[in-house]
């Protein structure tokens, strides 16, 4: 009995393991899709067809254990909604920061196109050389940045935590960072690794 | 006057007055050339000097000064090639006098140089008088003219068209903690200075500067269009110095980073009186005054410490006119973009006084005159905000009185409130109870604390009664579907620390014949980008027929109880519940359900009677008895995990109505995860729809 007893326990371990284990992927591909939707909304026009996802940002996250039989018995036990495989961003939240950055994003389109802001490797926007702005507008434009930065970390979070794991912010930003920029047009402006400006 | 300004006004005299003295005994030869070789003074020294005298006649001789090279104090530096020429001086026994002379030199920093120069002496009183017309300096024109008579002198200056930038970029080099400029901008300076021997006196100065576009490397100092008047004298006095000044802008416009000042029609008029004292590095403030008009008028004196101590050591600022809309526009908002208060638009006045002592704010002063503050985000607004502010700091105790006409938090109307503080430090209390209407109810506020404490973390505290507020106006101005019912509660304590806001006791809503009581009320970052609200509900007793009246859903009879547990509203939306309502065990109302709420409710919940009614001989019943009613509802990430009274296994739902007797009518609903959005959806249009129809 008790031989029989120890392969039945360490199966059943195995099993809750591989449980835990499946929700702390993060749905790079998933979120990728979903940063696009929403930032194309944000740029309120068809950007150009954005710059394909590079292949490491899936193979990061989806290692081995996707290619073990647990994962097949817990994709059918686990309904379609809550699938790791997905990301959620349709909360009230998460629509409502979309429309104040979307509103914002017609004052902030200019500055983009003159250079004047540019997009930092954080995910957020900075001004990159404020000479280009009429003095007048200056302050206007600094308070578009603080709103806009103050939005998409929220949004950051949010989305986060609308799929229940506050922990994959910095992935999710990390993901916003990339594609805030491959969706931009042409002429913007984005910083890169060594803390240059670069012109796409 | 510095002390290079003094160096450059030795230097000048030095050059032709010093040599002249030493060579005139020579004059009896009629051509001489004297090799003069190197001489030397405090700071400065000539090499291969050489000095050439042809008398011309009785009263008259050539003059030919030359030196190889010579090094002056800063900031003339290094020259070479010297050469002073005069064709023709008046030479007589009482004095010299060169009317027509040309100065010639090349400078590492001034390039090349022809200088008109005039210069006399009078042997009796060694009186030196010259006049140093066309030095090129910084693209423009300087003129020199000076007097030194028996250790006294005077020099008067006069510059042209001076290159902003090339100024700039002249101290820059020097050594000035001063910016860069960049773009264009002239300037035009007269100044007469007056001393003895090395010392400077008095002075008196006017700058002129007119400037299309100028700015530093960074954006952050900037200038369109600017016309600028400085004038100012100043006085060596007892251990430094008395100075007057004053500056206007006539138009043009500023950027110093983070203020934007744009010159109005009339121009922005600064001037100050002061002491420096040069030991002690002390600048007495005797009076300050800023006047920008349509915006600030702002009067000022103390003592600003630019040795060791803190800056401010004793400083009295009076806001003499602050018409706020401007004031906060050009002066405030800047320094709070991002914020809360980063983006209002405002109306009224201000007034007031600001003290600081040991570089710290001491006191505080202001007058409100009718100051309103709109949110531009809609969160809040004040209107008709008056009173006075008093604050000191330390352990005195002040008090201030605010009162405003009327204002509003997220569209939910606040009506006029007096309130009288209590400040101790960073500490501030309610004199004496305040009441508030919201909306047609009154919120009676006993007890309020307030704690800056530490400036990161703002904390409150509130003990209150709301006295019934219609939940109609409440759900319509947050942007819900409308509610019936009057909110009230005792609200014994309502605390809020460092973004976080919670209601301590219970708020009630008497609606329909029976009670809602939240518990556990409490609001995360209300002003902030997402406020997060969190409650559990309790509902007891609600009388279905005016509840369906109300919402024109379709006549239901009998009663409800429900909890609603872990509610949680972003932005005031619902994101997450734990809900049942249902009619209550042992219920001993009439239970009866029209046939139209029936048809209703099946619409909604996928349920499963759809159109039979309508098609059997049930339809020829307008109403059915029931046994219990009910319905619950889990949201979580937009999902509504629903179910009814009972599980109804044999057909793989659950029981929204289970009927009773004849005609026996049972709604099954097999819906068991619903999309939120769309069932509110639904939801609203059913209502919409049989409004409609009821109309």
């Amino acid at each position: 009995m008790k031989i029989l007893r120890i392969p039945v326990a360490m199966a059943l371990l195995a099993f809750v393991a591989a449980c835990v284990t499946i929700n702390v992927y993060f749905p790079a591909e998933a979120a990728e899709k979903a940063a696009d939707r929403i930032i194309r909304d944000v740029y309120g026009e068809p950007a150009q067809q954005p710059a394909p996802a590079e292949p490491q940002s899936l193979n990061r996250y989806l290692t081995a254990p996707s290619a073990s039989p647990v994962l097949a018995l817990l994709d059918w036990l686990v309904s379609p909604a809550h699938a790791g495989a997905d990301i959620s961003v349709n909360t009230p939240a998460i629509r409502q920061l979309e429309a104040a950055m979307e509103k914002r994003h017609q004052q902030l389109a200019k500055y983009y196109t003159d250079g004047a802001v540019g997009m930092t490797q954080d995910g957020l926007i900075t001004i990159r050389d404020q000479k280009l702005v009429a003095l007048q507008d200056r302050n206007t434009v600094k308070s578009l940045v603080a709103s806009e930065n103050r939005d998409r970390d929220a949004l950051y979070a949010e989305i986060a935590k609308a799929n229940s794991h506050p922990e994959w912010e910095a992935d999710i930003r990390e993901i916003f960072a990339r594609r805030w920029v491959d969706n931009a047009p042409s002429g913007w402006w984005y910083q890169t690794g060594q803390g240059g400006w670069k012109q796409k | 006057m510095s002390v290079p300004g003094r160096r450059v006004l030795l230097a000048l005299l030095c050059l032709p007055g010093l040599l002249l003295v030493e060579v005139l005994p020579c004059l009896a030869i009629t051509t001489t050339t004297l090799q003069l070789g190197t001489l030397q003074g405090d700071g400065w020294h000539a090499e291969d000097l050489q000095l050439q005298l042809n008398l011309l006649d009785d009263s008259h001789a050539g003059i030919l000064l030359q030196a190889r090279k010579a090094r002056l104090p800063e900031p003339l530096g290094e020259l070479t090639d010297l050469q002073l020429e005069c064709a023709s001086a008046d030479l007589t026994a009482v004095r010299l006098e060169c009317p027509d002379g040309v100065l010639q030199l090349q400078s590492d920093q001034y390039g090349k140089q022809q200088i008109q120069a005039r210069f006399g002496y009078r042997f009796k009183d060694k009186q030196l008088t010259f006049n140093l017309a066309g030095i090129h300096l910084l693209e423009g024109r300087l003129a020199l003219r000076g007097e030194l008579a028996a250790g006294k002198w005077q020099l008067d200056v006069e510059a042209d068209r001076l290159s902003l930038p090339q100024l700039s970029t002249r101290l820059v080099t020097a050594g000035l903690a001063l910016p860069q400029l960049e773009g264009g901008g002239e300037l035009a300076l007269t100044a007469h200075l007056q001393g003895r021997a090395a010392a400077l006196e008095q002075a008196g100065f006017r700058l002129h500067l007119r400037a299309d576009s100028f700015t530093d490397a960074a954006g952050s100092l900037a200038g369109e269009e600017l016309d600028v008047t400085v004038t100012g004298d100043a006085h060596a006095a007892a251990g430094g110095w008395r100075v007057n000044l004053e500056a206007s802008a006539g138009r043009g416009r500023l950027y110093v980073e983070p203020l934007f000042i744009e010159v109005p029609e009339q121009a922005i008029q600064a001037s100050a009186r002061l002491d420096y004292q040069v030991d002690s590095r002390q600048l007495i403030l005797h009076s300050l005054e800023y006047r920008h008009p349509g915006s600030v008028v702002l009067a000022a004196n103390g003592r600003i410490d630019l040795g060791s101590g803190p800056l401010l050591r004793d400083l009295q600022v009076e806001l003499q006119e602050g018409r706020f809309a401007a004031l906060y526009g050009t002066y405030l908002r800047p320094w709070f973009a991002g914020t809360m208060i980063g983006d209002l638009d405002t109306a009224g006045g201000l007034t007031g006084e600001l003290h600081w002592q040991a570089g710290e704010l001491g006191r505080v002063k202001l007058d409100l005159a009718d100051l309103s503050l709109q949110d531009r985000e809609g969160r809040f607004d004040l209107t008709g905000l008056s009173g006075r502010l008093r604050w000191s700091a330390g352990g005195t105790t002040e008090v201030s009185d605010l009162h405003w006409q009327g204002g509003s938090v997220y569209r939910v109307e606040l009506g006029r409130a007096d309130l009288r503080v209590e400040t101790t430090g960073s500490k501030a209390r309610l004199v004496e109870p305040a009441r508030i209407q919201v909306l047609d109810g009154e919120l009676q506020l006993d007890t309020f604390n307030l704690d800056i404490g530490d400036a990161a973390a703002l904390r409150w505290q509130v003990d209150g009664i709301l006295t019934p507020v219609s939940m109609r106006q409440l759900s319509l101005a947050l942007g819900w579907p409308e509610f019936a019912g009057k909110l009230s509660g005792v609200i014994p304590a309502v605390r809020y620390d460092d973004g976080h806001l919670s209601v301590g006791g219970v708020l009630l809503v008497r609606v329909f014949d029976g009670v809602i009581t939240l518990n556990d009320v409490s609001l995360e970052r209300p002003f902030g980008v997402i406020p997060r609200l969190q409650l559990d509900a309790r509902i007891k007793n609600i009388d279905l027929e005016s509840l369906t009246g109300t919402f024109s859903f379709g006549r239901i009879e009998g009663r409800l109880d429900g909890r609603i547990d872990d509610l949680a509203m972003e932005s005031w939306r619902p994101v997450a519940f734990d809900a049942v309502i249902a009619t209550p065990a042992g219920d001993r109302s009439r239970h009866r359900i029209s046939q139209r709420a029936v048809e209703n409710i099946s619409s909604i919940g996928g349920g499963g009677v759809g159109g039979v009614l309508s098609r059997s001989f049930l339809r020829f019943f307008k109403d059915f008895p029931y046994d219990r009613l009910g319905i619950s509802c889990r949201l979580e990430n937009g999902i509504c995990e629903m179910g009814g009274v009972a599980p109804a296994p044999e057909v793989g739902g659950y029981y929204l109505v289970k009927g009773r007797l004849l005609p026996h009518l049972d709604v099954i609903g097999y819906a068991d995860r619903v999309d939120w959005e769309s069932l509110v959806a639904q939801i609203t249009a059913v209502i919409k729809q049989q409004t409609a129809v009821s109309e």
